[in-house]
């Protein structure tokens, strides 16, 4: 948190209101590596209980999220932070959409696990195993970044999405194939993409994290640009 | 079809809903002021370390800082009010058309008509409010009625009073509010035509809403003046001005457009003061 220069204004009020904030936020993040982490698992071992677990815990990355919207509305109107607080407090306003977004897609993959697979369908699921492992690894890896607000492990991780998406269009390549041979499979590899599809957009959002952190340290926004210029930051 | 690069955004810049200044590249005709190596002394303390900066034409300049960091120093350095100060040397130029206005054959008070300045109390002189507004020009000798007329209500209707004091012109101006009587100072000090108007934390006597009101008629009045103006408030400045200098222990510490002195600016001690961070 030393990076953050929280704890050196004047106002030990402010001080208190941001990090209360902070403190939140990475709360939230590990909600939501949590449900993600339990909704690959639901996934991967067919635990329907787990499963149920992931869709009846996302009203509390919903509360967080609402919570913590309030509360840098009230630093806002409060405080009128400005330089490095304004950039945090908008930083944290879209982190905590795209970690609120994150845990709806955790609950649709979550929902795959109530769904039944036939054994020979279950390599269907092996796969999403593998793309959903590179997704966790991708937000644990945002979530630290973003903890330290460490603007070098952004930018070196916001490359992480590259390999997801070629992951994610290989293993659409694969469930195409899968539907052409055999028709009646449809039903299932629908809900396998589906919740592909999920992991995918969780890559973007994490994506997304990494850019609020460089503009955060850097007042650079970074997004919509390609990796090149991003070296050159 | 229209072509976007990709390349790195800057807030302010690329899509900028007003183009910025490069405020160390300005052309001569963008310039109203132009202050180089200024030094002043009050006695043996250094007030102003070299100061150099360009304040641009037509646009609202302020100056932020914490107290005796020269700021006003630097404002009434200006038109010259600190020649009224004993024991106070000055070393360096401050250009107005290309001109240094500490030559010697200057004439002060043909300075102060240029370069108006308005003070942090509002001081109406005890008399009409017709008669504060046309004062000035009485002073440079105009006596036709109906142009000192026509100046009056020019003058209150740029500064925002003229409807609220146009049945009363004969009135006492000490009957006006604080609020009043400060835009009724901005009517006096504009009457006279000047370029460049100085404001010496215009607003820190007023209550909010007649703050609003002047920032409201600083943001008119650069259309026709220069304004430089000394504020406390931080968020006042970032509201009014068009560009910031924040200025620490007589030195000018970061001068660069509002938008990105307010949102990223480059200088440590910038950010720890505009955050309200221990210095």
């Amino acid at each position: 948190m030393d990076n953050l220069q929280i704890g050196r204004h004047i106002s030990g009020q402010f001080n208190e209101d941001l990090e209360r904030v902070i403190n939140n936020v990475m709360h939230m993040g590990g909600l939501v590596e949590k449900q993600l982490t339990d909704a690959l698992v639901a996934v991967g071992q067919s635990d329907v209980d787990l499963a149920k677990q992931v869709l009846s815990n996302d009203y509390q990355i919903n509360a967080y999220e609402v919570s913590i919207d309030d509360e840098c509305t009230r630093i806002i109107a409060k405080r009128q932070p400005a330089a490095g607080d304004l950039r945090l407090i908008m930083a944290v306003v879209k982190t905590i959409a795209d970690l609120e977004r994150i845990g709806d897609e955790a609950e649709k993959i979550a929902k795959v696990a109530l769904e039944s697979f036939s054994s020979s369908q279950q390599d269907l699921l092996i796969n999403l195993d593998n793309l959903g492992r590179g997704v966790l690894e991708f937000l644990q890896a945002s979530l630290d970044a973003f903890t330290r607000m460490d603007y070098e492990t952004a930018i070196k991780i916001h490359q992480m999405d590259d390999k997801i998406n070629r992951e994610y269009e290989a293993l659409m390549r694969q469930l195409m194939t899968y539907m052409m041979e055999d028709p009646r499979s449809i039903p299932q590899v629908m809900t396998v993409i589906w919740s592909a599809r999920a992991l995918e957009r969780i890559g973007d959002r994490c994506q997304n994290i990494c850019e609020y952190i460089i503009y955060f340290v850097k007042g650079k926004v970074v997004r919509h640009t390609t990796a090149e210029d991003m070296k050159n930051l | 079809m229209i072509s976007i690069s990709p390349k790195i955004l800057t807030p302010g810049s690329d899509i900028a809903i007003e183009k910025k200044l490069d405020l160390t590249n300005l052309t001569p005709e963008q310039v109203a002021l132009d202050i180089n190596k200024l030094n002043l002394f009050y006695g043996k303390k250094q007030a102003l370390n070299n100061i150099t900066m360009s304040i641009p034409k037509g646009q609202v300049t302020a100056f932020i800082g914490p107290s005796g960091c020269g700021k006003s120093t630097l404002l009434r350095s200006i038109n010259r009010m600190n020649d009224l100060v004993d024991d106070c040397h000055i070393s360096g130029e401050i250009n107005l058309h290309g001109n240094n206005i500490y030559d010697k054959h200057v004439n002060v008070a043909e300075l102060r008509r240029k370069v108006g300045m308005v003070f942090q109390r509002p001081n109406p002189f005890p008399k009409t409010i017709y008669e504060n507004v046309v004062y000035g020009l009485r002073i440079m000798g105009e006596n036709n009625r109906r142009k000192l007329d026509e100046a009056a209500e020019k003058s209150l209707r740029s500064a925002a009073l003229w409807n609220e004091v146009k049945d009363r012109l004969h009135e006492s101006a000490l009957g006006l509010s604080g609020g009043q009587q400060q835009r009724l100072v901005i009517a006096r000090a504009i009457a006279i035509q000047p370029e460049v108007l100085l404001l010496d934390e215009p607003t820190s006597a007023l209550d909010p809403i007649s703050t609003l009101t002047i920032e409201e008629l600083i943001n008119d009045l650069k259309k026709q003046f220069t304004v430089v103006i000394v504020t406390h408030n931080m968020q006042q400045a970032a509201r009014v001005s068009d560009q910031t200098a924040f200025m620490y222990m007589g030195d000018l510490i970061e001068y660069s457009d509002t938008n990105t002195l307010f949102t990223t600016p480059q200088k440590k001690k910038t950010e720890d003061y505009i955050t309200g961070r221990y210095g």
